[in-house]
């Protein structure tokens, strides 16, 4: 079924690309399979990541304190916890928190405005598609750090540069999939846009858009988690502030404690990202599937 | 005043493996008002030639008008049910069958007032606020109905809308768009497979043949104009229906065959 497809899943048989998710939006699919855990179904996955974390946390704990590793390696999550309780209070925190906020939003801001409007540039100039496409899908392979020189060279050492390559990396999983969705609209959509005479924002936003709305919730769900990967990795590389850079600070001194805490930070932060992605993409399939 | 023309149309595609014709040499007239089922083996061009009618497609040669006006472009006159599956999933039922409404410009409430109109038409009421992944094929296809019969276009293009359905409301849908039909003086074109669907509907019957898809009978329905099922067990509808059969007949095996020595 959709939701499971497209809640990041790649389809056995063309994960050759693991950036194109494909949702099945034809409605010709079987009527009405029975699916019975249907309305528990965000309950039940709630319920298994709380469980799931519950358990991580005793067995962190329980290890650290018994000694099974050394607490350098993973703190009791006790302490990782009164860590984070601890930056609370730190102005340091808080500034590095609203400048990796800052430059990750900006970077989910820019890289999926871009990758929506080049999605459509590929769809209305399906000759340009054919001639980048292969270029966005090799980006892939390339790691972004390997810019950051460039970048450093172009705007210097703060936070644009950061913004510039995590914005480049949440660009491309937009673009793809806007692309791929947008193409694969089904003809008689197309058909009956024009038959009832759409004007072209009529046909762009009635029909086009949400049409393709699937593949492009999936490539910005992809979007923004490379932008938290992007703005996290470029500053832990170089960068004078920020979250990244301060995991690496404080690795460099010995401050596993205050490591962790900052680590835990990131996790939450991600879980929560993704979180509103999940529910940004419930209300895009809502009604689409039975 | 919305009398369909067609003046010798031909079209051909371009396909990878060399040209198509897909519709040759069409003369026909639907006259205003009047109700014309197409019949033909499945790729003799019917959904071709609707499209034509429609200004989706551009004939590649020939005339067509719809009341006495060149067609080039899709027309706020001409409602089309497609033959694929259109309805939009990202929307419920009364969503679908008022976007047609709401992009004619109608304005909110007269929205409302004509689209639960077409909903109750085509047996939905209720279903209002469902979406078309809950639907079945069949109603999802009357669903496609109701939003063009909300339009209340002059001209109504219908390709196999019951393909999907189920006997009974195959018949009973028919019978429903028959009598729309009745009191609304629109003219019909009604592409069907179904030989006694296209003679308890309609006033002529136009058998197709295959490639190049032409018009090769005829057939005027002179059945009474009130017709219930009982009308099928009548001599007078046998004998059309022989008639109709016998002209697809020599046509499907041919197109059969045809289609066997390609592949
Ligand atoms: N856009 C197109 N490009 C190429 N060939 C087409 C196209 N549309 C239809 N055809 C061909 O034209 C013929 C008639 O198609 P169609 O009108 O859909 O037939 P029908 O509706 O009677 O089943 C078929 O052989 C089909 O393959
Ligand atoms: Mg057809």
């Amino acid at each position: 079924m959709m939701t499971s497809v497209m809640g990041g899943d790649v389809e056995p048989g063309t994960g050759d690309d693991v950036s194109i998710e494909r949702p099945d939006t034809e409605s010709d699919r079987p009527v009405q399979l029975p699916r019975r855990w249907r309305l528990s179904d965000p309950l039940i996955s709630a319920g298994a990541t709380a469980g799931l974390l519950v358990v991580m946390a005793v067995v962190a704990e329980v290890g650290a304190r018994s000694g099974w590793w050394r607490a350098s390696t993973l703190p009791a999550t006790s302490t990782m916890l009164s860590g984070v309780a601890g930056l609370m209070d730190d102005p340091q925190f808080w500034s590095d928190l609203t400048r990796s906020g800052l430059e990750i939003g900006l970077a989910i801001l820019f890289g999926s405005t871009a990758g929506l409007l080049s999605g459509l540039l590929f769809w209305k100039l399906p000759t340009l598609g054919r001639i980048f496409e292969p270029y966005l899908v090799s980006f892939y392979a390339v790691p972004m750090v390997l810019f950051y020189p460039l970048a450093i060279v172009v705007v210097g050492i703060n936070a644009s540069s950061v913004v510039i390559l995590a914005t480049i990396m949440a660009t491309i999983p937009v673009a793809l999939n806007t692309t791929v969705g947008l193409n694969g609209i089904r003809p008689v959509y197309l058909k009956l846009s024009r038959s009832l005479q759409c004007k072209p924002h009529q046909m762009l936003f009635s029909i086009a858009l949400p049409a393709a709305a699937p593949f492009i919730v999936a490539g910005l769900r992809l979007g923004v988690v490379y932008a938290l990967i992007g703005s996290i990795a470029m500053e832990f590389v170089t960068a004078q502030a920020g979250l990244g850079y301060r995991i690496r600070y404080y690795y460099e001194i010995f401050d596993n404690d205050r490591m962790f805490a900052y680590i835990l930070v990131v996790l939450v932060l991600s879980v929560l990202l993704t979180a509103l992605l999940a529910g940004l993409e419930r209300l895009v399939v809502k009604g689409r599937t039975s | 005043m919305s009398t369909i023309q067609l003046d010798d149309i031909r079209v051909e595609f371009d396909t990878p493996s060399g040209k198509v014709v897909a519709v040759n040499g069409v003369t026909q007239q639907v006259p205003s008002g009047g109700f014309v089922s197409l019949v033909g083996p499945s790729g003799c061009g019917k959904s071709t030639l609707l499209a034509v009618i429609s200004g989706l497609t551009r004939a590649t040669s020939g005339q067509v008008a719809v009341g006495g006006k060149a067609v080039t472009r899709p027309g706020r006159g001409i409602g089309v049910v497609f033959q694929e599956e259109s309805t939009l999933p990202w929307r419920t039922v009364q969503e679908n069958v008022q976007f047609a409404l709401q992009i004619a410009g109608v304005d909110k409430g007269e929205q409302v007032e004509r689209a639960n109109w077409a909903i109750d038409l085509v047996g939905l009421k209720g279903f209002e606020k469902s979406y078309p992944s809950m639907l079945s094929g069949g109603m999802r296809q009357r669903v496609a109905l109701a939003r063009t019969l909300a339009l209340e276009p002059g001209v109504v293009l219908m390709d196999e809308p019951f393909a999907a359905l189920d006997q009974q409301t195959r018949i009973f849908l028919g019978a429903e768009v028959r009598d729309i039909w009745q009191r609304s003086q629109q003219t019909v074109l009604f592409v069907t497979h179904d030989i006694s669907e296209a003679i308890l509907l309609s006033q002529q019957v136009w058998v197709m043949s295959y490639r190049p898809g032409r018009i090769i009978d005829v057939i005027d329905v002179d059945l009474p104009e009130h017709r219930d099922a009982s009308i099928v067990s009548s001599p007078a509808f046998n004998q059309l229906h022989n008639r109709v059969w016998s002209s697809l007949q020599e046509e499907s095996k041919r197109g059969f065959r045809q289609q066997e020595t390609r592949t």
